[in-house]
């Protein structure tokens, strides 16, 4: 690779290097320390339990993960929480994406107004809707009064449910956003050959649109799995991850673990099979998404 | 595409964008609402849309009933430090990665990408057993330090600034400017657009991020305002307009850069989605 210059300007180039290297030295560091450094300790501390963490457990902690019913549980509803947002944000961003990709009058208003959740923190999220949905005193009850409907316990009845919903409120627009450039990056000369063609809309959703915003769907379906096999807040404010466990999701079942009952060997080696489950779906879909990209 | 849309295809449109845009922003608005009520208001089994007379007075009393002053300048020290890190970093290593040729340099590359798909609850234990261990929990350091440098923002930095040209570097190097000059005088200010996304972003992420704060903070004057905040309103959960004040305050510097210029963060998310 750097032949033909190291001959010419052996002098020059190590020099080059050795600026590299400066310039990189702090990233290596950082890099070393606050990422390799806690991973191997995790896989360390992971092998270990007691309440020190020092007594060698071998694969103890993950064949105990394995068959701990809470942790199955924990993980299945983690699961479908991830999956069902997923799905929910593609759906629903592409197809608000698509009613904002028309000339609109507008548009940049709604844009910007379906995008505001996005923006705040979790602690607003799950603040905001604990107090909306209360039984007693939520705004959301008082409506269903008016209108004559009986009052909801959601969090009591549906808390999975309620707490999906909270997340697609938060993360819709952000699909949106991103559909949208997508769409916007699709040459209308394809939608008038499809037309001349005698493709009708849904013809031309099928068979243009969708296969040339696989690589945008790709991104959103990666990040969006991803962010939400991590979702911590939803359960920790509000729902305590109950009742009765029913949204223990799985980062807070593991926070519950390590600091709570303070099992770090046991809680190192549930976020290490998370991590192992993250990258596992990362894989699976980029091998889907690949397999079905057009080129264009 | 397509221009010409039929009548009752854009009344639909339109009704559905309305409706979409009050589930996002009606409860936002409510929140305000919640922020200038009476105690009783916010109380009462009969909710209040508008109340009676705005309650300003809230906002002060946030910061008698809990330690809220700390939060804002905890919050701001660290997500401004951490943004102001990004910010020296990401851009430079970016820039190494995108310019330099040097031994083992793709085996770097992959290293620094690989932490990409490491999410960060991974690393929450041995980071705070790492801490405690160093005396850090509950300091600035032990905030901060986690999240000095990001893979991601090296990875858009390094895009942007491949395509500088390199013959303006190679007419700085014969003009003798140094190598770090180089950097901070050459390539830097052809990157500008992209630096200024990096940091509103960082910052913005930073300055919501809940859970790290939540495991390395122990006293009440070391957190941040999103988990002040929803460690006061656990403790005083019956006080909903004080808590939904505290809100107002934590999504204030975001809506007001949102307001300052929203094409910049939908522009910010799209290019992050694109890369």
């Amino acid at each position: 690779m750097a032949n033909r210059p190291r001959r010419r300007r052996d002098g020059l180039s190590r020099r080059y290097t050795r600026t590299a290297y400066l310039m990189l030295l702090p990233a290596i560091l950082f890099f070393a320390v606050f990422t390799y450094l806690p991973i191997g300790n995790l896989l360390t501390t992971s092998a270990h339990s007691g309440p020190q963490a020092d007594v060698f457990a071998g694969l103890d902690n993950y064949s105990r993960a394995v068959s701990d019913p809470a942790v199955r549980h924990s993980f299945v509803i983690t699961v479908i929480f991830a999956l069902v947002t997923t799905v929910g944000a593609i759906v629903l961003g592409l197809a608000l994406a698509m009613l904002l990709d028309k000339p609109l009058r507008g548009r940049v208003v709604f844009r910007a107004l379906l995008l505001v959740p996005y923006l705040t923190s979790v602690a607003i999220v799950g603040l905001l809707w604990r107090n909306i949905l209360d039984p007693g005193l939520g705004i959301l009850n008082r409506l269903l009064t008016a209108l004559d409907l009986p009052p909801q316990q959601w969090l009591i009845t549906h808390p999975l449910e309620t707490i999906i919903g909270v997340m697609l409120w938060q993360h819709v627009g952000y699909a949106m956003v991103l559909f949208l450039a997508g769409l916007q990056g699709i040459p209308d000369v394809y939608y008038e050959a499809a037309t001349v063609d005698g493709a009708g809309p849904a013809r031309r959703f099928r068979h243009v649109t969708l296969p040339l915003l696989m690589p945008t769907t790709l991104f959103v379906s990666i990040i969006s799995v991803i962010t939400g096999l991590q979702a911590f807040g939803q359960a920790y404010i509000i729902t305590d991850g109950g009742p009765a466990n029913a949204s223990d999701l799985y980062v807070f079942h593991v926070f519950n673990v390590a600091f709570e009952a303070r099992d770090f060997g046991y809680s190192s080696a549930l976020s290490f099979l998370l991590v192992v489950v993250i990258l596992a779906f990362t894989v699976v879909q980029l091998r889907y998404g690949r397999r079905n990209e057009v080129q264009h | 595409m397509l221009n010409r849309m039929s009548t009752a295809g854009r009344v639909l449109a339109y009704v559905t964008l309305l409706g979409a845009s009050a589930i996002t922003v009606l409860p936002l608005l409510y929140m305000v609402s919640l922020a200038l009520q009476t105690e009783a208001e916010s109380l009462s089994g009969d909710p209040v849309l508008i109340p009676e007379t705005p309650m300003w007075g809230n906002f002060l009393e946030l910061f008698e009933r809990a330690p809220f002053a700390n939060f804002i300048v905890n919050s701001l020290v660290v997500a401004g430090a951490i943004t102001v890190s990004h910010l020296l970093f990401d851009p430079l290593v970016g820039y190494v990665f995108a310019k330099f040729r040097f031994p083992f340099r793709n085996t770097l590359f992959l290293l620094v990408i690989a932490t990409m798909a490491i999410p960060f609850f991974v690393k929450m234990i041995p980071l705070y057993v790492m801490m405690s261990n160093l005396g850090w929990l509950d300091t600035y350091q032990g905030l901060i330090t986690p999240f000095l440098m990001d893979a991601f923002g090296i990875f858009l930095m390094r895009q942007f600034i491949q395509p500088v040209p390199d013959e303006l570097i190679d007419a700085a190097r014969i003009d003798g400017v140094g190598e770090f000059g180089i950097y901070w005088r050459i390539v830097l200010p052809q990157v500008k657009p992209a630096l200024a996304v990096l940091g509103v972003f960082t910052f913005v992420f930073q300055w919501n991020e809940f859970l790290w704060p939540l495991v390395a903070t122990s006293t009440e004057e070391m957190r941040t305002i999103p988990v002040g905040l929803t460690l006061f309103s656990q403790e005083y959960f019956t006080i909903w307009n004080l808590t939904a004040a505290g809100a107002v305050l934590l999504f204030l510097p975001t809506a007001l850069l949102f307001l300052a210029s929203q094409r910049f963060f939908v522009r910010g998310i799209a290019i992050t989605g694109m890369k």
